[in-house]
């Protein structure tokens, strides 16, 4: 199967990496004022050019679109190319929509307005280029990239320990993405060697045909740097710390965005280069996702501070991505990137709830929290519906993905899929706990903390207008998932086709 | 015909007019060294300097082809021409704000301005030199110098006890490479590069391995390769920050070029002995010096430590014995000067003020005072870790290519793994500077001119990081004509 490639006319995907960079220095020369409208206008463009790409988008047969290609480094045949195929698409979708939540939220932000924004922004433009490029370099260079503001964001605008997270965070991922670059290079030696071709464009070396042992050494090299990413048991431990020392926009994004990465990589890298190696390492796979199912829903059920809750949810959520994409068919796969959709509406949600609640009575804590609904209840609504679809209910977007991921799973191993299946219990139950101790139990309410209840608000337009666009969301693939699997079928099939053919 | 050109002809020496800017620059050294006698204002030394400089870097571009001069013991090929331009402007960049640094502290010493000059000459020598003999001089030239720089407040003990230490060990290493010397030519016969490589492709036992060996100590020691580094935390500790920042980019520098040349040169590819012991120099540099900047609490001491870790990731280019290894280790070689000299002179800046004492504490919240200053550090520390779109990451990228493709994997591994370990203390640096607030709420006095190095340097190690094309071309012929050149002529 090979990809043909539709040139853009236009080239809107550099111009959407550019429009957060552009951003960025006009927010640092202006006025601080304006860095917020300036973010969120620019944000909004980058969205709406998503948005065009995504209707736009032909999904019949396997094509990379609004593909653009410049020499950049010549001498190592190196060069800046993007484009996108249904996965990149969506990815870069959920993005956009992710940071224009991101900035409609930060409304209340007092220290460093300027430079928080900037950071954002600079931010985007990373996130958008990991998911664009064809170019092994330009990806990883967009990789890292991205690890300079999100440590400054977690680093300076976080909570009490944030210092530790921030480092934590850059440490652990730097380290990933180090082994990352040896086996990219490695492969980029060894089609040069074998082929005498100087190219790290990702066409390139997909035609690469590896001996057994090379194969399993690049796919575990490539594979340490998703892990950690993803993140996967037992790579997870930055994510708790990171998530719950991060402000709150920080997270949305922490959850949306970075988390797709590793298991973006997953898919697009590790499936159609190393199909053997992929194959050979499936059990151990599966292994470490229904491990990462089932303890991270364990861990989530002992939380008591919700962030941390919703923390390693988000890893458990990842354990179905690992599974579907490891299950190395066209459901799981599928039900991997729907799921990777849904997550990064879900989680950015939950998030958001956190920190609408942080907002208004100052604690993450369980024990402090409990009995607001009555008193907010637009926000208890959305958040309702947003746990439903974390938590997996028919209708909302959660279900779809999870329930193709475990058809994949089901079709190859039974014990995997039951144990992950089992774990969806879980799962609601840990969902609901955070719901009901946050929200319900008004009559375990004092007298003055009824008082004090009463002179809460209800969302502001800001916080409504960035809850309401993932709320839609999780309806529009929970209700029409068809739209969703057409676009990404071919992709998928592409994926898929060196290890089940065609 | 200039004047020089008619002494030169006078004299008879063939290609004389390729020395030019190695005259300027002697010239200038003694104008400078004759005026700090009768003229009070130092400023107006410095500015005689840089014209001086800015004209020695000028009439290089004048030279439009390479020559052998000093009847072979002179060399001046792409290679020397554009690592003298560099070292020769970055030297620019290193006294333009050593004026407002050494009147800070008090100190009014004329004697910095042509002893800069001297070791600069000293450093064009080496990288210019196809003959140990004329290396040897370069090479002592340039350490006499540098000992009296690093003690040149005599009336600070640590300054005096970072020369001494420095002037120790320097002058054991000198010494070293004098022998190294020696065995060498009572095997081949030669001082020159090229009779060495011949004499030794045909036939290589033991006095000329023990002969290299040697070298390679020698060469490490001014390096600053672990295990022989350690004159250089104190000595760089000790020294006045630009002028530390001097050694650790220009000398440096001028080090790692001339190491090269002697390397690809003197002795042949097939001679693996000298890619094993920079490995293992390289690797020993890497981890030591990474894991002890760790533990430092002194920004400065920790600059110079994590100098001696990049000495490991620049050397370490040369376990890779061929093309590739080369370009690497020219084009990390040039960056770092960027690094190097913008770190250092930033700590000059603030080091003028009177509290600020180059500790962790004084990065408190420096980020709401100088914001563009903090800007800049962070670029540079970031290239320091690696990560791109920084000149750091471009000049790490070069060296792990290098090692995969000659299948070196262990070193890729420690280069990996001290990067991260590196970026546990880079990381520090910023996390301070931002994440902190403020101690004391004073401003700094900043002289244009270090803004303006500080800033230019960042915004080259940014531009550079994101299109190193024009770069890796350069790095590329240089080592074309090295290769050309080894065992010709």
């Amino acid at each position: 199967m090979t990809p043909q490639f539709v040139y853009a006319d236009f080239p809107f995907i550099s111009i959407s990496i550019l429009i957060p960079l552009i951003a960025a220095i006009i927010v640092f020369v202006s006025n601080e004022k304006l860095a917020k409208p300036i973010s969120i206008l620019s944000s909004i463009v980058v969205f709406a050019i998503s948005s065009y790409m995504l209707l736009t988008y032909d999904p019949s047969g396997y094509k990379i679109q609004f593909y653009e290609k410049y020499t950049w480094i010549p001498q190592f045949g190196i060069s800046y190319e993007v484009g996108v195929d249904a996965l990149s698409l969506t990815m870069f979708w959920l993005t956009a929509l992710s940071f224009v939540v991101a900035f409609v939220w930060s409304t209340n932000i007092e220290k460093r307005i300027k430079e928080y924004f900037i950071a954002f922004l600079v931010l985007e433009a990373a996130c958008i280029g990991v998911f664009v490029a064809w170019d092994l370099v330009a990806f990883y260079v967009f990789w890292e990239v991205m690890l300079i503001p999100m440590f400054l964001i977690i680093g300076v605008w976080g909570y009490s320990e944030r210092i530790y997270a921030a480092t934590k965070f850059f440490i652990y991922t730097f380290f990933g993405s180090l082994f990352l670059l040896i086996g990219v290079i490695g492969m980029y030696i060894y089609n040069y060697t074998q082929n005498n071709i100087l190219s790290t464009s990702y066409f390139d070396l997909l035609k690469l045909s590896l001996p057994h042992n090379l194969e399993i050494i690049f796919f575990l090299l490539l594979a340490l740097g998703f892990a950690i990413k993803v993140p996967m048991w037992p790579f997870h431990t930055w994510l708790p710390a990171a998530h719950v020392q991060a402000p709150t926009a920080g997270s949305v994004i922490l959850a949306a965005v970075l988390l797709k990465m590793g298991t973006y990589g997953f898919v697009r890298f590790s499936l159609p280069w190393f199909p053997e190696a992929s194959k050979y390492f499936m059990p151990v796979m599966f292994a470490l996702g229904v491990i990462a199912i089932i303890y991270t829903a364990m861990m989530a059920i002992a939380q008591t501070h919700i962030k941390r809750l919703i923390a390693y949810s988000s890893v458990s959520h990842m354990g179905f991505v690992t599974i579907g994409t490891f299950a190395l068919n066209v459901e799981g796969v599928n039900g991997a990137i729907i799921t990777m959709i849904s997550h990064g509406l879900t989680s950015a949600a939950l998030f958001l709830a956190a920190g609408f609640i942080y907002e208004r009575l100052h604690s993450y804590e369980m024990k402090d929290l409990g009995g607001m609904a009555k008193f907010v209840p637009v926000f208890a609504t959305l958040f309702m519906i947003s746990a439903m679809a974390s938590a997996g209910l028919p209708g909302l977007s959660g279900f779809v993905g999870e329930f193709l991921a475990l058809l994949g799973t089901f079709k190859v191993s039974i014990l995997t899929a039951v144990l992950a299946g089992l774990s969806l219990v879980v799962g609601a139950a840990y969902t609901l706990w955070l719901y009901k101790r946050t929200m319900f139990e008004e009559e375990l309410l004092t007298p003055e903390k009824k008082e004090e209840y009463s002179k809460l608000k209800d969302l502001n337009t800001a916080e409504l207008w960035s809850f309401l666009p993932l709320v839609v969301f999780m309806f529009v693939i929970g209700l029409y998932p068809n739209w969703w699997i057409n676009l990404i079928s071919n992709t998928t099939k592409f994926v898929l086709h060196k290890i089940v053919g065609g | 015909m200039t004047i020089v050109q008619q002494l030169v002809a006078g004299l008879g020496i063939p290609n004389f007019k390729v020395l030019i800017p190695e005259i300027i620059v002697l010239i200038t050294a003694i104008l400078v060294f004759l005026a700090e006698l009768f003229i009070k204002s130092r400023a107006l030394i410095s500015a005689l300097t840089v014209v001086g400089l800015a004209l020695a870097a000028f009439s290089m571009l004048t030279i439009s082809e390479g020559a052998i001069t000093l009847y072979g013991l002179y060399i001046v090929d792409s290679f020397s021409l554009a690592f003298k331009f560099f070292l020769v402007i970055f030297t620019i960049l290193a006294i333009i704000n050593l004026q407002s640094y050494v009147e800070s502290k008090k100190t009014y010493y004329g004697e910095y301005y042509y002893l800069i000059l001297f070791t600069l000459l000293g450093l064009m020598i080496i990288v210019s030199s196809p003959n140990l003999i004329s290396f040897y001089i370069g090479l002592e030239l340039s350490s006499i110098t540098s000992y009296i720089l690093v003690g040149l407040w005599r009336k600070d003990y640590r300054s005096k006890e970072g020369a001494f230490k420095y002037l120790i060990i320097g002058g054991a290493g000198t010494a070293i490479i004098s022998y190294a010397i020696a065995l060498i030519y009572g095997k081949t016969g030669s001082f020159d590069f090229a009779r060495i490589f011949h004499v030794i492709q045909d036939n290589s036992d033991i006095g000329v391995t023990a002969g290299l060996v040697l070298l390679l100590v020698g060469l490490g020691l001014k390096a600053s390769a672990v295990p022989f580094h350690f004159w250089t935390p104190d000595a760089y500790e000790s020294a006045p920050t630009p002028i530390t920042g001097f050694m650790a980019s220009v000398s440096k520098v001028a080090i790692f070029a001339a190491i090269l040349r002697i390397m690809v040169e003197a002795f042949p590819f097939s001679n693996q002995i000298w890619s094993y012991g920079w490995a293992i120099l390289a690797a020993a540099s890497m981890i030591l010096g990474n894991f002890v900047a760790l533990k430092q609490k002194n920004v400065k001491r920790m600059l110079a430590y994590s100098s001696i870790a990049h000495s490991g990731y620049i050397l370490a280019a040369l376990a890779s014995p061929n093309g590739m290894g080369f370009t690497a280790l020219i084009f990390y070689s040039i960056v770092y000067l960027f690094m190097a000299l913008g770190g250092f002179i930033f700590l000059s800046a603030f080091e003028k003020n009177g509290n600020w004492t180059n500790d962790f504490e004084d990065f408190k919240g420096l980020a709401k005072k100088h914001p563009i200053m903090a800007l800049y550090m962070l670029i540079y520390m970031f290239s320091m870790i690696g990560i791109p779109p920084t000149v750091g990451f471009m000049g790490k990228f070069g060296v792990f290519m290098a090692l995969i493709s000659s299948n070196v994997w262990w070193l890729a591994v420690i280069l990996v793994i001290t990067s991260v370990v590196s970026a546990g203390y880079y990381l520090k640096v910023v996390a301070y500077m931002y994440m902190y607030e403020p101690v004391n709420s004073n401003k700094f006095n900043l002289t244009t001119m270090e803004k303006f190095t500080v800033g230019f340097l960042a915004v080259l190690v940014l531009v550079v990081g994101i299109y190193p094309t024009i770069f890796w071309e350069i790095s590329n012929i240089l080592t074309s004509v090295l290769i050309m050149n080894a065992g010709v002529r």
